[in-house]
């Protein structure tokens, strides 16, 4: 039988050039659409984590995937653990953690990093100088290091790992930077892509 | 207790607009019936399929949770869709069929459970939906298929990725053809062609690859079935005798409740939400849940155990382009289930995935162990060169791995699912014999450095499972419920064996066989 097309798109990619998601955040009394990277830039205030806790998800991101701070980790991070549940997006939802305990895992973690770096070095973990935050990113991924409490210290990094390549690599300027053709279908309006 | 008024009456209602559920709408709408299908996740349509890994996200489940236990969790978030579509929305469009000994493996084998159909009552309907849906393929060097109709469209091409993989099988005289793709790879019944642009994952919003809502759940809703989103069923309902189902119960996203009569009830929510509700229905009639007075509902929830090969080429290899599904496959020996070493189950390789630099699936998180100063120079490197190729292999039917209902609720205070899934020794030695095959092949093709991700669950079947009485079995092999003449379930749950296809051809041919039973059209 003859079929119609429901969706009415019968068209190509340029007939698909719509828009897709911003991050929405709270500039002064207004909502805005920022990049993680612009709300770094510009000091957006978080809504769900510390800024103690911002430091410390934003020192181990950095040593995981050089260039998530500046693509706006924090941000990225902190607007997920803070939008309802079911709109969650950090890949880390695949693994078991469910959206609703999401912001459970996260600070969780952060701050069983902050015990493990004060157990093994008497300071926190954005305090630690680079050899210091080496031997504990290296402990990261065996066994929880002496003081860690939250989450498996193995798995956090490997979420936090993922997440710091979602904005350094996962958008269209992450892909143009290693050479790849984004070549979306509909192309996320934000150079952010979600 | 507050009594909650029947208001809408239907001659079906569908638990789940997913693929399975997309089918069943399409041929009662077609048969004149008023259609109702009740979809727990959000509505969505073709136009909000961003291209992106992080959007692609909100097409996977994010209802209540499902406790999961066993040496191999079956990755229920991951596997399962969420609004719209269902988990056909992020499918990778790879249609294979099942082999004929896959349907037997009992009395073949003395593994498992065997269908009470057989290849050859099957074939039609996969025909028809191949017919109807658009397969592209090369069934000529496909020397594994059983006997079938040719493919309507010519193969996906292959790209430098592929063409380095498969020197790799030809120097170990493992042949290979192009992946049986319901993507079209020309125009097809007002559908676009693919633009080989690696975006599966995220949903194909030009409707290129079949999902549900550029195929039957479009078609179905065109023609008047109607849709509502938000609408998480708690239980089905049953007149005095406890023979038919008279109707489903739902609360909406507000959380107040409603409930929609019907005069044939199919739950098509995908396997472990089928399985929930079935136990969450129980009543005074059905005291261990619906169609459960073997016991037998919820048992034998089957995976493919899985394991992926990476490395890294010489020849630059594009491993961005193409389906995400693969170019090429692989399934030589598939009809010869014992595999050395003790092992038990068939499998096959999807060969040369689409992939990108990020996600689950991404370039990045193949090597987790690359962090820091390093990863740059990976990265750079890979995307350039790299490869990759994914083992789907069958899972064995146990008792033992079930759906049950776990003692914690949800935000509407209705039991969440809770799963149990072991992967039988036999499974895993099979699986490491794969896994030793398929890093040769890469060597063989020249392969620079070779790496294996972890052993994994993919696809999810049984639950739900169709035999011959209540014995054995849920449901007849039209999938309607031993114990309620007018209540069915479709999708994978129904499957009694897993084979080693990816699973989605094969529920479209069982409800359309279904479907074209019950309404003639």
């Amino acid at each position: 039988m003859m079929r119609s097309d429901p969706t009415g798109l019968s068209g190509r990619r340029e007939f698909l050039q719509r828009s897709g998601l911003m991050l929405g955040f709270t500039l002064g009394a207004q909502s805005v659409l920022l990049t993680p990277a612009q709300a770094a830039a510009e000091k957006i205030p978080l809504s769900t984590l510390t800024d103690a806790e911002a430091e410390t998800l934003a020192a181990i991101a950095e040593a995981l995937v050089p260039g998530a701070r500046d693509a706006g980790i924090v941000h990225f991070v902190d607007h997920q653990l803070s939008a309802p549940p079911e709109e969650a997006l950090l890949m880390v939802k695949y693994l078991g953690v469910p959206p609703a305990g999401l912001s459970g895992f996260y600070r969780g973690a952060l701050a069983g990093a902050d015990a493990a770096a004060r157990a093994r070095f008497s300071k926190l973990w954005p305090a630690l100088n680079a050899e210091q935050a080496a031997e504990m990113m290296a402990l990261l991924n065996g066994p929880d290091p002496e003081g860690w409490t939250g989450p498996p210290a193995g798995f956090f990094s490997f979420a936090l790992r993922a997440d710091a390549c979602d904005v350094v690599y996962g958008t269209e300027v992450g892909f143009e930077k290693l050479g790849v053709p984004y070549m979306a279908h509909i192309a996320p309006p934000s150079e952010w892509q979600v | 207790m507050t009594q909650i008024p029947t208001t809408e009456a239907y001659d079906v209602v569908i638990v789940g607009a997913g693929a399975a559920g997309g089918v069943i709408a399409d041929r009662a709408t077609a048969a004149g019936k008023r259609v109702l299908l009740l979809e727990a996740g959000p509505a969505r349509g073709l136009q909000d399929l961003v291209s992106s890994q992080i959007w692609a996200r909100k097409l996977k489940w994010a209802g209540p949770s499902v406790e999961e236990e066993g040496s191999e969790k079956i990755g229920h978030a991951f596997n399962t869709g969420w609004g719209t579509g269902g988990s056909a929305m992020h499918h990778y469009g790879v249609w294979p069929r099942l082999h004929e000994n896959d349907f037997n493996v009992s009395s073949e084998y003395g593994i498992g459970l065997d269908w009470p159909i057989s290849y050859d009552d099957l074939r039609p309907y996969y025909d028809r939906a191949q017919s109807e849906v658009g397969i592209s393929g090369d069934a000529a060097s496909e020397i594994w298929r059983p006997p079938a109709e040719k493919y309507p469209m010519p193969p996906v091409p292959t790209f430098a990725q592929g063409s380095v993989i498969a020197k790799g099988f030809s120097e170990l005289d493992l042949a290979t053809s192009p992946i049986p793709l319901a993507v079209n790879t020309t125009r097809y019944k007002d559908r676009a062609g693919c633009l080989y642009d690696g975006w599966c994952d995220a949903g194909c919003p030009i409707g290129a690859l079949a999902n549900p809502l550029a195929t039957y759940l479009g078609w179905a809703l065109a023609a008047g079935a109607e849709l509502r989103n938000n609408a998480w069923v708690t239980r089905v309902l049953h007149d005095a005798s406890g023979a038919r189902a008279t109707g489903v119960e739902y609360v909406d996203r507000s959380g107040e409740r409603h409930r929609v009569q019907a005069d044939m009830v199919f739950i098509a929510a995908f396997t472990v939400q089928s399985a929930r509700l079935l136990l969450a229905s129980a009543s005074d009639k059905h005291p261990s849940g619906l169609s459960n007075s073997n016991d037998l509902v919820g048992r034998y929830l089957m995976t493919h155990p899985s394991v992926a090969v990476f490395g890294l080429f010489e020849d630059e290899t594009q491993p961005h382009l193409g389906a995400t599904g693969g170019q090429l496959m692989c399934q030589e020996n598939y009809d010869n289930k014992k595999t050395p070493g003790g092992g038990f189950g068939s499998y096959q390789w999807l060969i040369a995935n689409a992939v990108k630099p990020n996600d689950l699936l991404g370039i990045a998180t193949s090597r987790p162990d690359i962090r820091g100063a390093a990863l740059q120079p990976f990265m750079e490197k890979a995307v350039k060169h790299f490869g990759n190729m994914v083992c789907i292999g069958e899972g064995i039917a146990s008792a033992d791995n079930r759906v049950t209902l776990s003692s914690n609720k949800d935000a509407f205070g209705e039991p969440l699912a809770k799963t149990v899934h072991n992967v039988a020794e036999a499974s895993g030695i099979m699986r490491d014999g794969a896994l030793k095959q398929g890093k040769a092949v890469f060597k063989a093709g020249g392969a620079t450095e070779v790496w294996s991700g972890p052993p994994g669950a993919i696809h999810i079947m049984g639950g739900t499972v169709m035999g011959n009485s209540a014995q054995d079995s849920v449901t007849d092999s039209y999938g309607r419920c031993h114990e309620l003449e007018n209540l069915y379930i479709a999708g994978p749950g129904l499957f009694p064996s897993s084979g080693a296809v990816n699973p989605t051809f094969t529920l479209h041919a069982l409800a359309l066989r279904t479907a074209e039973h019950l309404f003639n059209v």
